[in-house]
């Protein structure tokens, strides 16, 4: 008998203890999708959350009871705070159903906030277990509050996965990745410094507007559209990116690649000017040219003006990373991995001297249907 | 306590064993249908008894009878050369008498109170036509299956099996019932440990009656208190006789139309005869099939429900829109929805299956039809949990086995139940005590979830998925049978001979 009590005892505690467990019933929440923090000077900020607006389908009989639709939902909500609040906590109080914040997509900083230093938005993130590590962050050229609510866009589709959209597919192209993860991970990794996408608002749409690249938290460098193709190419292996090049005044060709690697080899490690050697193998695709000025046979001159053109494009890349002190090509982490007893102390000011050796190979694969 | 002073009143039981034959002959004589007469000729008088509703009464007036008038007959002994018939009992032995008249034996007797009788088998059994296999139905295999009378199972499966090492064992078993149990094995394969294990289960077995082989299985399993099925059942003879050929031992009821398989594995449930008909890679996927089924039916209401109240951030970004509009209309939770909707699907199927088969189809409509899509648009439930649910119902349907089929489908509440609870912790806590409790079940001492664990890598070619036939050359190891191999292991795996040409180059 003794022995059953203590059995039931802890089931029926438990039976009735887990109604009081706080739930979050999907649809009796709001969602944040998006935040943005604009810097109005002295530790102020201007918050922005954005909530979904999902709105129910017009199928009759499908809307019952009588019950308001989420449709009718709060959408955003701004407020100034100072820097490094969680806006969920802060916006708590006008919610209408609890805020929630697992579920956020974006976070949008612009560029006063970024070139002021993110530091205390990076903790918050870091620290809290509900943010998604795959959210999306970036730099935004005006007012976040504005390119949140506005409410002009050509799209119905709510703003914040507007914005992820667009990040996602630019950076299966031209873009490298800026996850929360992987600026988190240059942010916080040795011999290297985070980068993030920036975006603007261009009339009724949203597009893509180049790199922002940091200094530790601190935006000190801006990379324009036309060279973040260059940038990818020395970061990471990756395709479908477009590159367009102007041979000669007015005269273009843009190709696909269809692969990209990037090789790094370093001498002289510990020594005041370290050798980087990148070796870049580009396959292209020739997507547009300029009208008789690619042919099979003149094909193989095209790719020796390339690999020039490229190869001195990146080193003079390499050349303004170097004098602004910043290095988010990750170049301090391939040349601790290629130097036995690596001299991290030394590291910055030996950054400034490295000398940076590029090779370029471009094979043109394809050159279009018709010659 | 009350029912210790009632327990006096009772000694007049029917339990009661006759003293004498006098006591029998007038206890059976207030039955209707129970014939004493004298009978008498110019030769013989003796006395005649039989119950004349199980005895075949065409055989008694145009055989026996008519013999008893002959001439020939002068004394008792003589009848067994004139009375058409193979064997005839002579006994004493009032225990035999008494169970023998009551099987339909004819009995004679020289005198009325006479000790000494003469038995003559003359039993009518009314069995049904073996017909149509209804519950493990097969597509391209046999379709007899068994009926209601021990004597054409047995037919049906020694048909199959035409060897002299096919053993049948009878006893009875129920301490009123004395119901007929026949264990099928072949000498020789059968485990003896096994063999031993279920004759002594079943003699042992305290009862009073058992009606059918399934409420066997669950007085002689391992653990009565388990959700699972710890034996297979099959109404299907060469289900059976494989089952044997693999070394099993079978055990069958009369009047119960389906066979006990001993020991079985859990991955058994999940395989059907039909799997033997089709191609190895077939088989196979479809075998996978229905382990996902399985584990669709079992996790996925308690994963609805766990996610949508607890882990909001697991629910992908593309189906958030579709599960927010589809719910914000439901009014409750999404324990008391799914609930709902789980306790409709069993009211459906239990309504389904009391109904006779053309009603049932109605019923069908109705519940799939009518209640899904009213309740949704009256906003009761959402429409991807009716989905869900439908979709596990439909994966539950998938096992082959009724018993098995009927535990999966129960095993979800205690999932759902935990998810409102703990969340997917809750799901997990649950999931792990199924597993601890299947580690520790045993089939006639043998582990249950035998291929897993312990892992026999042996017995897996034919557990998830069925590996082609020239690779299953042993019989399963779990089973400890007698004779390892199926066949000759070497001959199987001969190399092929050096290839010739077609024509000569």
């Amino acid at each position: 008998m003794k022995q059953k009590a203590v059995l039931i005892a802890p089931l029926i505690a438990i039976l009735f203890l887990s109604g009081c467990l706080p739930t979050s019933i999907i649809d009796d929440v709001l969602l944040v999708e998006a935040e943005g923090v604009d810097y109005l000077g002295n530790e102020k900020v201007m918050g922005t959350i954005t909530m979904p607006n999902y709105v129910e389908n017009p199928n009759p009989g499908s809307a019952g009871a009588g019950l308001p639709t989420t449709a009718s939902m709060l959408r955003h909500l701004s407020g100034v705070t100072y820097d490094g609040k969680s806006l969920v906590d802060r916006f708590q109080q006008s919610g209408q159903m609890p805020i929630r914040v697992g579920k956020i997509r974006l976070m949008l900083f612009n560029t006063a906030m970024a070139k002021k230093g993110l530091y205390k938005q990076i903790d918050l993130r870091n620290r809290d277990p509900d943010s998604p590590r795959d959210m999306n962050f970036a730099v935004v050229e005006g007012s976040c509050r504005k390119l949140l609510t506005s409410a002009d866009y050509q799209t119905q589709i709510p703003v914040a996965r507007y914005i992820q959209d667009m990040i996602e597919q630019n950076t299966e192209q031209n873009y490298p990745e800026s996850t929360m993860e992987s600026f988190m991970y240059a942010y916080y990794g040795d011999y290297m410094d985070p980068f993030l996408p920036i975006i603007r608002k261009q009339g009724d749409h949203i597009a893509m507007h180049g790199l922002a690249l940091f200094k530790n938290d601190k935006y000190v460098m801006r990379l324009s559209e036309n060279r973040v193709f260059t940038f990818k190419m020395l970061f990471q292996k990756f395709n479908q990116g477009v590159y367009d090049y102007e041979f000669a005044p007015n005269k273009h060709i843009a190709f696909k690649n269809v692969h990209t690697d990037v090789n790094y080899k370093v001498k002289n490690g510990n020594s005041a000017a370290p050798d980087i050697y990148a070796s870049v193998n580009v396959s292209a695709q020739v997507r547009q040219a300029y009208p008789k000025s690619l042919s099979k046979a003149s094909s193989p001159v095209m790719e020796k003006k390339l690999n020039r053109h490229m190869a001195k494009q990146s080193a003079q890349l390499v050349r303004r990373f170097q004098r602004k002190g910043i290095d988010p090509l990750q170049l301090g982490q391939h040349v601790r991995s290629y130097t036995r007893n690596f001299d991290g102390k030394s590291w910055p000011e030996r950054y400034a001297n490295a000398r940076f050796h590029c090779k370029v190979d471009v094979t043109i694969k394809q050159t279009g249907i018709s010659e | 306590m009350f029912w210790k002073n009632s327990k006096k009143k009772n000694d007049q039981g029917p339990a009661q064993p006759s003293k004498s034959i006098a006591d029998l002959l007038v206890q059976l004589e207030t039955n209707p249908d129970f014939n004493h007469f004298c009978h008498k000729s110019k030769t013989l008088t003796c006395w005649i008894s039989y119950i004349n509703t199980v005895v075949d009464l065409e055989y008694i007036h145009r055989d026996l009878l008519p013999a008893l008038y002959s001439e020939r007959v002068q004394c008792m002994k003589d009848i067994a050369q004139v009375v058409p018939i193979d064997k005839l009992i002579e006994t004493r032995d009032l225990s035999v008498i008494q169970t023998s008249l009551l099987d339909g034996y004819f009995m004679i007797q020289p005198s009325k109170r006479s000790q000494h009788v003469y038995l003559i088998p003359c039993p009518k059994k009314q069995a049904r036509q073996v017909a149509d296999t209804e519950v493990e139905t097969s597509i391209v295999g046999a379709h007899d299956s068994f009926v209601e009378s021990l004597e054409t199972n047995i037919n049906l499966v020694r048909s199959r099996i035409p060897i002299p090492q096919f053993k049948v064992e009878e006893q009875r078993i129920g301490k009123l019932s004395r119901t007929r149990i026949s264990i099928l094995y072949i000498e020789g394969l059968a485990n003896k440990a096994n063999l031993n294990t279920t004759r002594q289960r079943i003699t042992d077995l305290e009862t009073v009656s058992v009606i059918n082989a399934n409420m066997l299985a669950l007085m002689i399993g391992d653990n009565s208190q388990s959700f699972f099925p710890q034996f297979f059942d099959t109404e299907r003879p060469d289900r059976v006789s494989g089952a044997l050929y693999e070394g099993k031992i079978a055990v069958l009821v009369d009047g119960s139309p389906s066979a006990l398989i001993l020991p079985s594995t859990v991955v058994e449930f999940f395989a059907t005869i039909d799997d033997y008909s089709l191609t190895w890679p077939v088989a196979s996927l479809y075998r996978l099939l229905r382990l996902f089924a399985v584990a669709f039916s079992v996790i996925s209401s308690s994963l609805y429900v766990a996610a949508l109240t607890y882990h909001y951030q697991l629910v992908p970004k593309d189906l958030l829109a579709t599960l927010i509009v589809s719910r914000s209309s439901v009014p409750y939770d999404p324990i008391i929805e799914v609930l709902l909707l789980e306790v409709m699907i069993e009211l459906l199927r239990e309504a389904g299956v009391r109904l006779p088969t053309k009603v049932g189809q109605t019923i069908g409509i109705v519940g799939g039809i009518v209640i899904g899509t009213a309740s949704v648009q009256a906003g009761v439930t959402s429409n991807i949990l009716l989905i869900i649910i439908a979709m596990s119902a439909l994966a539950a349907f998938i096992t082959p086995n009724y018993r098995m089929a009927t535990t999966i489908r129960l095993m979800r509440f205690p999932f759902i139940l935990a998810a409102q609870m703990f969340g997917l912790i809750g799901v997990g806590l649950c999931f792990m005590f199924f597993v601890c409790h299947l580690l520790k079940l045993t089939s006639l001492g043998r582990p249950f979830i035998e291929p897993i664990y312990p892992m026999r890598v042996t017995d897996l070619k034919d557990s998830f998925i069925r590996l082609p036939s020239n690779m299953q050359g042993q019989r399963p190891l779990f089973l400890r049978t007698a004779d390892k191999n199926r066949v000759n292991l070497h001959r199987t795996m001969q190399k092929k001979g050096k290839a010739k040409p077609d024509i000569d180059e």
